[in-house]
């Protein structure tokens, strides 16, 4: 189960050693959106810790690595008890195969079981939109695809009836290919004044129970306090 | 606007547009198609007097004739109505280079704007937009009077009707790297195309969410609503410069984003600000070099035609 989805940065030691008690079914941790350039390299050595801690509460763990530096960060992220890893900015399926080929090296020489770990593709620009079939079907490690912060990186505002431009087509874009390609969609329908996964708990929850009308099966989220409610909206 | 009406052609150059549609499809009866091309090429230099970029709108069926009678020197762009396949695109292509080369007119230089107005060209919408590099600025239209008509749904609804046609277009724009015309939702049910309250809120929201192109309008009301609309307020400009202050303190702290009075001001909050400043930049010297064209224009005329005594 895999309702909601904590995203951690991993240069904030208070947020993970809290992450067990938030309740999420999935823990983030994040290397790219959260983490200021001068801590990443501090941040890598800290994940294999960081998977044990969070895993405490119950949670999966997943790794959110930055495709600029794939090699670092899964060096980094792949340890027993990683269940996956989160790629933004996801915008080709040779990124994909890429992606793959460095987890089965990294499962072998780590004693991993082969294929045990899923990539989920955050498609987050117009090209990684556009290609978003041949993406979730580059790899049979592809288990999810979502927009993560799609709004902010495609500078996506809101529109005079509070919709975040051009999202409505993008999701349902996705949701139908994701259906086509047998993956997970991940998301929701978030609306202004909510920005780039952050909202109130209450808006939240709305934005999941819209979400799941949709086809959406779970959504990210930045704060402990967006947890109950998605877990609540994608309730079965 | 039409072409064959004078009394809108003359006075064109004096309203303050960024651009000028020559229109020889819808606007112009069919008995007077011929008479219309004999006219373009005096009627570029005419509108471009008050510094407004000359385009043309060329018929669907027409194209050789249409092409021979408007790419002269001074034209910009050509619209082609209803495109639906990619080859259609192609073959305009080919006649433009043809009559730049012909023509004296600099290769390449004349854009094509393939309208998407039809089921068909919804459903191939992005190998129209990848099939010249002449197509430079492609999207979503306000209006959706012809897709309406070609679906058979009654247009002007209180609601975002077009979401799926509108966003191909728009994501085969941004995959292209093309110039993107979007268009957010305002609804209009009174139907109407001069009204320049409405002309104003379509233009604010599309600067509000970040769009700088204007689809045109029908009616000269609507020029300076639009501009207007499109141009950052001052109080847009004074909030861009607070955000990046704001971002600026962030620098070496270890963070990447900080709410502050309840907005959240990170990277691509500063982004925004940084669009816009620069935005508000052009549009300031956008609008100098067309009060300069009109004034010039204005003091040449009066030489011309010295006032009676």
């Amino acid at each position: 189960m895999r309702r909601s989805w904590l995203v951690v940065p991993m240069s904030k030691a208070e947020q993970i050693a809290q992450a067990p008690r938030s309740g999420a079914d999935v823990i983030v941790l994040d290397l790219v959106e959260f983490v200021a350039d001068e801590d990443k390299f501090a941040a890598r050595e800290k994940v294999r810790a960081a998977i044990n801690t969070v895993k405490a509460g119950g949670a999966e763990v997943f790794g959110q690595i930055d495709p600029e530096s794939l090699h670092a960060d899964l060096h980094a992220c792949v340890w027993p008890g990683l269940s996956g890893v989160v790629v933004p900015r996801a915008e080709s399926p040779a990124q994909m195969v890429e992606v793959d080929e460095l987890l089965s090296g990294l499962e072998n020489e780590r004693g991993i079981l082969p294929d045990t770990l899923k990539i989920v593709a955050a498609l987050e620009t117009a090209h990684g939109n556009h290609a978003a079939y041949d993406i979730s079907r580059a790899s049979r490690r592809v288990w999810g695809v979502t927009l993560g912060r799609a709004d902010l990186v495609m500078d996506l505002r809101p529109e005079p009836s509070n919709e975040i431009h051009l999202m409505p087509y993008l999701m349902q874009r996705l949701i139908i290919i994701a259906g086509a390609a047998r993956v997970t969609p991940i998301g929701a329908w978030w609306r202004a004044p909510d920005r780039g996964l952050l909202a109130t708990p209450e808006n939240t929850y709305h934005a999941a129970q819209r979400g799941r009308a949709i086809g959406f099966k779970g959504a990210m989220c930045l704060r402990a306090n967006q947890v109950e409610p998605l877990n609540r909206a994608f309730a079965d | 606007m039409p072409v064959v009406t004078p009394r809108f052609v003359d006075h064109a150059w004096r309203r303050g547009c960024d651009f000028i549609v020559l229109d020889l499809e819808d606007s112009v009866p069919q008995h007077l198609k011929a008479y219309a091309r004999s006219l373009v090429k005096d009627a570029i230099r005419n509108v471009s007097k008050g510094g407004a970029e000359a385009f043309t709108r060329i018929n669907h069926d027409t194209v050789l004739a249409d092409l021979e009678a408007v790419v002269w020197p001074g034209l910009h762009r050509v619209k082609y109505p209803k495109t639906e396949y990619a080859e259609e695109v192609r073959l305009l292509d080919t006649i433009v280079t043809r009559l730049e080369r012909e023509r004296g007119i600099e290769p390449g230089s004349i854009e094509i704007d393939p309208s998407i107005e039809t089921a068909a060209g919804v459903a191939n919408v992005y190998e129209i937009a990848a099939a010249s590099p002449r197509v430079r600025e492609f999207g979503a239209t306000t209006s959706g009077y012809d897709l309406s008509r070609d679906l058979g749904v009654e247009m002007f609804v209180d609601f975002d009707q077009f979401v799926y046609a509108k966003g191909e277009a728009e994501l085969a724009a941004r995959t292209l790297e093309l110039g993107v015309r979007a268009a957010p939702f305002v609804a209009n049910t009174t139907g109407s195309v001069s009204d320049p309250n409405r002309a104003l809120r379509q233009a604010e929201a599309a600067c509000k969410c970040g769009f700088h192109l204007g689809g045109g309008g029908l009616n000269p009301a609507v020029v300076e609503p639009h501009n207007r609309g499109l141009t950052p307020t001052e109080e847009d400009v004074r909030d861009a410069r607070w955000v990046l202050e704001q971002h600026r303190q962030l620098a070496g702290s270890g963070e990447t984003w900080v709410e502050i009075e309840g907005r959240a001001i990170d990277g691509y909050e500063a982004a925004r600000a940084r669009d816009t400043l620069e935005w508000a930049a052009l549009c300031a010297e956008r609008d100098q070099e067309k009060a300069e064209a009109v004034a010039r224009t204005k003091a040449a005329m009066a030489q011309q035609s010295p006032p009676q005594k």
